[in-house]
């Protein structure tokens, strides 16, 4: 395939880039019991993106025989050139980049192919009864275990053939509580680049499931907070969403052109100088990170691109056009799903590095606040860098001891303002975006993290 | 019927799944073409074309199933191959069952011939009709996000016990994301979509005005004033707030004892003045075709009628497990097995205009865009109003910004105190202006 892809491109006038891409994935769902989903997909297909005066143009197939592809890089370029009678703004070309070629594959000592479908099945059945065995209150259970494994190969005209491997399996586990008609919900997961150890490294799924129960039984007796402003310790995991829902989508450079609230905001101040924010698709900290993505989805090689450097913004993310626009090199955030997505900008794992105070003096240092872990069921944000998150689960502090559960907490405000009252990190670190997608009309698997973080936000509540 | 190649090929996946032992099958073909033009910050983005053939393999060993999909023909073979091994591999339920063979009365109004010979060109022309309507309307608006978007599916379905069901229908969709820019001040974000089934009734036009006035009108917005009283919801953050509702009248749910509905039919869910009706043969509804995911015919069902829960929606598992008539609810594509969803969701309109229910607010909160939770258990939501105008003497004030709104959808639909008669389409839903009382609003 890749033989015939570069021959096409070679033989094709003008900038063309072909992205085929072989999928198969396997998605197993037990509840209640009961197995709900069993399934196995296999896809294959071309992506082709053409350049004409300036303009893009995007066809797919599943056509994989030479004429389809002939089909496909016609589609594409005529698909370029309707267009590019009435756009205005005209690239002016691509930025250079480091472009990959060679094989890249996943790294992993335990591949997900080594494992039958059997003892995968055999762990969403068992979490499901272990769910529904460990607490009497418990009246529901979803455990899901999916996973993908991509062939990728890149060719673009410009020099890019490449082959990129990749495996990311998940793992979630939802436990529903009732109480008197009370309902409330557990919800844990897991999520990483690699193999079936990989997935279990940090916590194994016994610990997913007993953690998903237990706050799901706990919150049975929980109250609502009142509502108002208040010191809060973010675990990483709030931290990571922080930074990828709040603050990266608004350095997303075609959401700054957009008119996201960053634009114009390069080389100023933006948060506390305690904070250094980054978006990285190498493999630092965490060699099994969900967003790892080796080469991009224009075939340029991967980075750890600074945003943030000490309070101060300092890049964008950028794909080969923004980047050429803006006259700065590509940071490799060019990314598409499967092969009829057309490649945008996306993050891959977004994080706020540590700073030196131990976690238990970041917490010994509030008096009256909240302890904070995990999105809820929601979330959104705004590109003006505004917030709505749900609190998966909520504790009191008092007097800096963490203390009871309180429930259905959100929070809320705007990141950078959230950022500039950071003031102080914890020295410890974790990823923990976990299972599930970023959607940005496609989904990407992307992950978040960074250490403990102290700031003060809008806790909304339930008014009595 | 001329025979098509997508019976053809969900025939022989059939047979293949047959020859590996299954002895229930049912695959579901779905052909699309797709030809979309984007728009991004005022000026087109790019173009796009998509063909692709999809086939799911359902395989059924006694009452254990399993499920595989391709878009490679090439891998028919193994489809069916993982398919029975799935079943193999799963432990049965009684409930695995295929629906009966059923006649399929076919729906007038989802397909428009013309749309075969539709062109990227026109595509674009209808993405530039949108672009050039924004800015003759403002200035001020930026057309941030939008898109137009033509559509021809094709779907199949062909089971084990004989049955054979296949629609041709065409889509056009179209959608815009606005803000306004004034100086320094930026709007909250619009959000408005269109669509239509047949060439001659795309009308790009209502839906940009709407996206244009919307974010012009929250431009200049500042704090609002915190109270307990009445606000009211634009179709928009109507659907937002009250997805809560999709999740108790899933019959799925019921099973699985996550609906609070679960023992409330022939029971008040909500105010007497609310009746919601789901409708798959509704004309020109984005949903809208002759079968569901398991070649069931689509019907017409009451889901709340004057506030009384009547029906769950059903697909042909959770018929068989209630032991009643399925009601056509399986959703889902060829890469999936069939959920259960709405098709054309509607809430009935009011007798009052949206001015009058306006006109009755003494202090309340026009909320156009709900930004926050709605827990599908508790049905607790709180979140921002986006694109939110204060009421005062039943008139509208003034934009504002960062209120919270927090309530309980369940307590929140018994509470209703107006619907509006005027009626929009979000998505599959067509929904009214609502007004509810006793919601906490909290100026930040």
């Amino acid at each position: 395939m890749q033989k015939l892809l570069e021959r096409i491109v070679a033989g094709s006038s003008g900038w063309i880039e072909l992205r085929y891409q072989a999928r198969s994935s396997k998605r197993l769902t037990a509840r209640n019991g009961k197995l709900e989903e069993s399934s196995s997909t296999l896809l294959a297909g071309l992506g082709a993106r053409a350049l004409i005066d300036g303009v893009f143009g995007f066809a797919s197939t599943t056509d994989l025989s030479e004429k389809g592809v002939r089909n496909v890089v016609e589609a594409a370029q005529c698909a370029a050139r309707t267009s590019s009678g009435a756009k205005k703004e005209r690239m002016t070309g691509l930025a250079d980049a480091p472009l990959a070629r060679g094989t890249f594959p996943v790294v992993t000592d335990d591949p997900l192919d080594r494992h039958s479908l059997e003892e995968k099945l055999d762990l969403v059945l068992r979490t499901d009864a272990r769910v529904r065995t460990g607490a009497r209150e418990i009246v529901s259970s979803t455990v899901t275990y999916s996973e993908f494994q991509d062939e990728k190969i890149i060719v673009t005209s410009d020099g890019a053939s490449a082959t990129i491997f990749d495996a990311k399996p998940d793992f979630m586990v939802l436990a529903v509580a009732e109480r008197n008609g009370d309902q409330t919900m557990g919800y844990e997961s897991a999520g990483v680049t690699g193999g079936w150890s990989d997935l279990f490294a940090v916590r194994t799924s016994e610990e997913i499931s007993e953690r998903a129960v237990r706050l799901a039984v706990e919150q049975l007796s929980a109250p609502h907070p009142a509502g108002g402003t208040s010191v809060v310790i973010l675990h990483p995991s709030l931290v990571g969403i922080l930074c990828h829902e709040a603050i990266g989508h608004t350095v997303e450079a075609d959401l700054v052109l957009g008119g996201a609230v960053t634009a114009d905001k390069i080389g100023k101040i933006v948060a506390s100088e305690r904070i250094t924010l980054c978006d990285s698709g190498l493999t630092e900290f965490a060699p099994h990170a969900v967003g790892i993505l080796p080469v991009d989805d224009e075939g340029v090689m991967s980075q750890r691109t600074v945003i943030i450097e000490k309070g101060v913004l300092r890049s964008y993310l950028h794909n080969r056009e923004t980047a050429a626009h803006y006259g700065v090199a590509p940071t490799g955030n060019a990314r598409a799903f499967v092969y009829s997505d057309n490649p945008i900008i996306r993050m891959r794992n977004t994080y706020i590095e540590s700073g030196d105070t131990p976690v238990e003096e970041l917490i010994g240092g509030v008096k009256t606040g909240y302890y904070l872990r995990g999105l809820g069921m929601s979330g959104q944000a705004d590109s003006n860098a505004e917030f709505m998150f749900g609190v998966r689960e909520a504790r009191k502090i008092t007097d800096g001891k963490i203390g009871e559960l309180v429930r259905g907490v959100t929070i809320s405000g705007n990141a950078f303002e959230v950022l500039k009252s950071a003031d102080a990190l914890g020295d410890d670190f974790a990823w923990d975006h976990s299972a599930g997608h970023c959607g940005k009309g496609q989904a990407a698997k992307v992950d978040a993290g960074g250490p403990h973080l102290r700031c003060k936000l809008t806790i909304g509540g339930r008014q009595a | 019927m001329r025979e098509s190649n997508l019976l053809t090929q969900c025939r022989q996946a059939l047979e293949l799944a047959r020859e590996r032992g299954a002895d229930g099958i049912e695959v579901f073909g779905q052909t699309t073409r797709n030809l979309t033009s984007t728009i991004e910050k005022n000026d087109l983005q790019i173009s796009k074309s998509r063909q692709e053939t999809r086939i799911g393999v359902r395989a059924f060993l006694g009452d254990r199933v399993g499920f595989a999909s391709t878009n490679d023909l090439t891998k028919l073979e193994d489809a069916a191959t993982d398919a029975v091994i799935l079943a193999k591999a799963s432990p049965g339920d009684p409930h695995n069952v295929l629906p009966e063979p059923n006649g399929t009365p076919s729906v007038d109004g989802v397909y428009d011939p013309t749309a075969e010979s539709f062109t990227t060109e026109d595509a674009v022309r209808y993405a530039i009709r949108m672009l050039e309507f924004a800015r003759s309307m403002d200035s001020r608006v930026i057309v941030g996000d939008g898109e137009f978007s033509a559509e021809i599916q094709q779907r199949a379905v062909v089971n084990s016990s004989g049955f054979e069901v296949e629609e041709r229908g065409s889509t056009f969709t179209y959608y815009l994301l606005t803000t306004a820019k004034e100086g320094e001040r930026v709007s909250n974000f619009d959000f408005q979509f269109g669509a239509s089934r047949i060439v001659s009734e795309i009308d790009v036009e209502p839906v940009t005005r709407r996206a244009c006035e919307n974010a012009l009108g929250s431009l200049g917005a500042e704090k609002g004033e915190s109270f307990k009283g009445q606000i009211l919801l634009t179709p928009s953050a109507v659907h937002q707030i009250l997805e809560p509702v999709l999740t108790q009248i899933n019959a799925r749910n019921v099973l699985r004892g996550m609906s609070r509905w679960k023992d409330s039919i022939g029971t008040a869910v909500a105010a007497p003045s609310l009746t919601w009706v789901d409708d798959g043969r509704l004309p020109g509804g984005i949903a809208t075709s002759s079968f569901d995911r398991e070649g069931v015919p689509h019907q017409r069902l009451t889901v709340i009628e004057s506030g009384i829960l009547r029906s769950f929606l059903h697909n042909t598992y959770t018929a068989h497990a209630f032991r009643i008539a399925n009601t056509g609810h399986a959703i889902g594509s060829a890469g999936s097995l069939p959920g259960i969803g709405p098709t054309n969701l509607m809430i009935l309109p009011g007798d009052l205009s949206k001015d009058a229910l306006v006109s009755e607010i003494k202090q309340g909160l026009l909320v156009s865009r709900f930004s926050g939770n709605s827990d599908p258990i508790s049905g607790d939501f709180s979140g921002v109003a986006k694109g939110a105008h204060l009421i005062k003497n039943g008139k509208i004030a003034r934009p504002v910004s960062g209120s919270l709104i927090a309530g309980n959808v369940f307590e929140a639909l018994k509470n209703l105190s107006g619907i509006s008669k005027e009626r929009e389409r979000v998505f599959n839903f067509i929904y009214p202006y609502l007004r509810l009382k006793d919601v906490s609003v909290t100026a930040e």
